[in-house]
């Protein structure tokens, strides 16, 4: 986690995703949860791909940020602004525990030294980018 | 389900492709006009034959470039105008050549057109590819590039090592490929890596690009055109080369929800062997009778996914067989599923290597590599993003 102002590109909250974006400036991880068949999806989307709802009402519902990792890579090359410094770092491909095959990918602050495995535990942590603007990412966890 | 009605109606009678090179003298579009003219000679046909135009003109560059018609791609309306035709027939499909071969053999079967050239015309901007400066991660990037997360080469990264962590695939696992890749690559005129194999010292020696993904792993952005001629089979009789026949495609299925640059190895393996079970279907073939199966090679693991959709390598295994040399164009036992170098031997040239490799051999036209091969297929893209085409002859 860094309290320095970065220049990542931020995060653009939508008439959709606002509430994920509110909660996520406040270290809290949410997940879509359609209004008609309570399935999370990540990303949200305009119709619920698991019940089919055109209009799934999405509730943004705390979730527990804990997960396995399904994968991982280096990121070796800043192809987007304000990476640079943070060079190289992991990100992981984290199903989470609410749901099967609800993954989503974001960075690993657990430096480059760490040996990572498949299944691995991790838990939901956030990075600061700006006054009033976090994204989620992740941590080892112990169990 | 019976077999396809347009099978085997349909026919390459043609082809041109143009030198690759990492930043051409001339514009793409002026590259463009010479292949196309080419192709259409190569054919035995004028200019005034064609009624028909088909591109994909997807630049596929994340970065930050002034992409313009003409320049970084080419649409058929630029190129018919500059050609002076009108052609009764042109379409841009969004997606990947299987898809414009597809609507060729289509509009030709349905009497949309007589003779289309379907063409591919790839561009390398300069400077870093997928760079992208914008300050915004906006869209669909916000579940993205907000994250860290961003472009096709940390995708694939993580599909192959999510690959490689499962089956037990050592970090080496793809050096075959590559230098398979570019020996074959080597020995094309127009290769970009002409006369330039990759040892394995050279390729260990090269950096990681997204772990466990390594520079040679990637293809090379290039300035390159191909194009061919298809006509109707019936047609293509009367003309100078042996047709080859479009026996059947498979296109893209829709995809799973995932967030920008996510492409689940799963994800590529479920849809893919939906795709290649259609394409035996419409073909009417078993996976057995594909004699010259012609991979796609853009990021070297994707080679190896498709080698086990098509049953070249039971699941997970396909990085064994790669180590013993079972893609070793050169021994007689192997199955050289990278005959013409495809991109990571010639540039990024998405798929015309392959299509390329399927149309010589079955025309007879590929001088000392000539192998007696009845039915090639070439594939393209991400599995669930792109397709394959059976040829036979
Ligand atoms: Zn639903």
């Amino acid at each position: 986690m860094t309290d320095e102002p970065t220049s990542r590109p931020l995060p653009v909250p939508d008439a959709v995703s606002a509430p994920f974006w509110q909660a996520a400036a406040c270290h809290e991880l949410t997940m879509a949860q359609c209004g008609n068949c309570s399935t999370f999806s990540y990303p949200p989307d305009p119709v619920c791909l698991a019940c089919g709802s055109f209009e799934p009402g999405w509730q943004f519902v705390p979730v527990s940020g804990k997960g396995r990792i399904l994968s991982w890579t280096v990121v070796r090359q800043a192809l987007i602004p304000g990476v640079a410094d943070l060079l190289p770092y992991v990100t992981v491909d984290v199903e989470l525990d609410e749901q099967p095959g609800l993954r989503m990918v974001a960075r690993l602050l657990d430096g480059m030294d760490v040996p990572l495995a498949l299944d691995d535990r991790v838990e939901a942590c956030f990075e600061d980018l700006a006054p009033g603007v976090a994204v989620p990412a992740f941590r080892l966890a112990d169990e | 389900m019976s077999a396809f009605p347009a099978r085997d109606k349909v026919a390459i009678a043609g082809y041109s492709q143009s030198p690759i090179v990492r930043r051409s003298q001339t514009s793409l579009g002026s590259m463009t006009i010479a292949t196309v003219r080419e192709a259409i000679a190569d054919a035995g046909l004028e200019l005034s034959d064609v009624d028909g135009f088909i591109t994909t003109p997807l630049f596929p560059s994340l970065g930050t470039h002034a992409a313009e018609d003409g320049t970084a791609f080419v649409t058929t309306h630029w190129l018919s105008r500059r050609l002076g035709l009108t052609p009764r027939y042109q379409q841009d499909p969004q997606g990947q050549l299987p898809g414009a071969v597809a609507m060729a053999v289509n509009a030709i079967h349905a009497g949309a057109a007589e003779t289309i050239v379907v063409y591919r015309a790839l561009h390398n901007p300069g400077g870093s590819y997928h760079q992208n400066s914008t300050p915004q991660a906006a869209g669909r990037e916000q579940w993205g590039m907000a994250m860290g997360h961003f472009g096709p080469i940390a995708a694939i990264a993580m599909a192959w090592n999510e690959y490689a962590q499962r089956y037990g695939a050592s970090p080496d696992a793809l050096a075959p490929i590559a230098i398979e890749a570019r020996k074959n690559g080597a020995r094309n005129a127009w290769s970009h890596w002409k006369g330039k194999p990759l040892d394995p010292e050279a390729y260990l020696a090269a950096p990681f690009i997204n772990d466990p993904i390594r520079m040679y792993d990637c293809d090379i952005p290039v300035d390159g055109v191909a194009a061919f001629v298809l006509t109707s089979a019936e047609r293509a009789r009367d003309l100078p080369h042996r047709p080859v026949q479009v026996t059947a495609y498979s296109e893209m299925l829709p995809l799973r929800l995932r967030a920008p640059s996510h492409w689940p190895y799963d994800d590529m393996m479920e849809l893919g062997e939906i795709m290649v079970e259609r394409l035996c279907r419409a073909g009417g073939v078993s996976l057995e009778e594909i004699d010259y199966p012609q991979v796609y090679d853009g990021f070297a693991p994707l080679s190896l996914f498709w080698m086990e959709l098509l049953g070249i390598a039971p699941r997970g295994e396909a990085h064994r067989m790669i180590a013993d040399g079972g893609i070793d164009s050169d021994r007689e036992e192997a199955v050289p599923v990278l005959a013409s170098g495809g991109s990571l031997g010639n540039g990024r040239m998405h798929g015309t290597p392959q299509m390329i490799e399927c149309y010589l051999q079955l025309a007879r036209r590929a001088g000392e590599q000539q192998r007696d091969v009845s039915l090639a297929l070439a594939c393209q893209g991400v599995p669930q993003m792109g397709g394959a085409v059976l040829y036979s002859a």
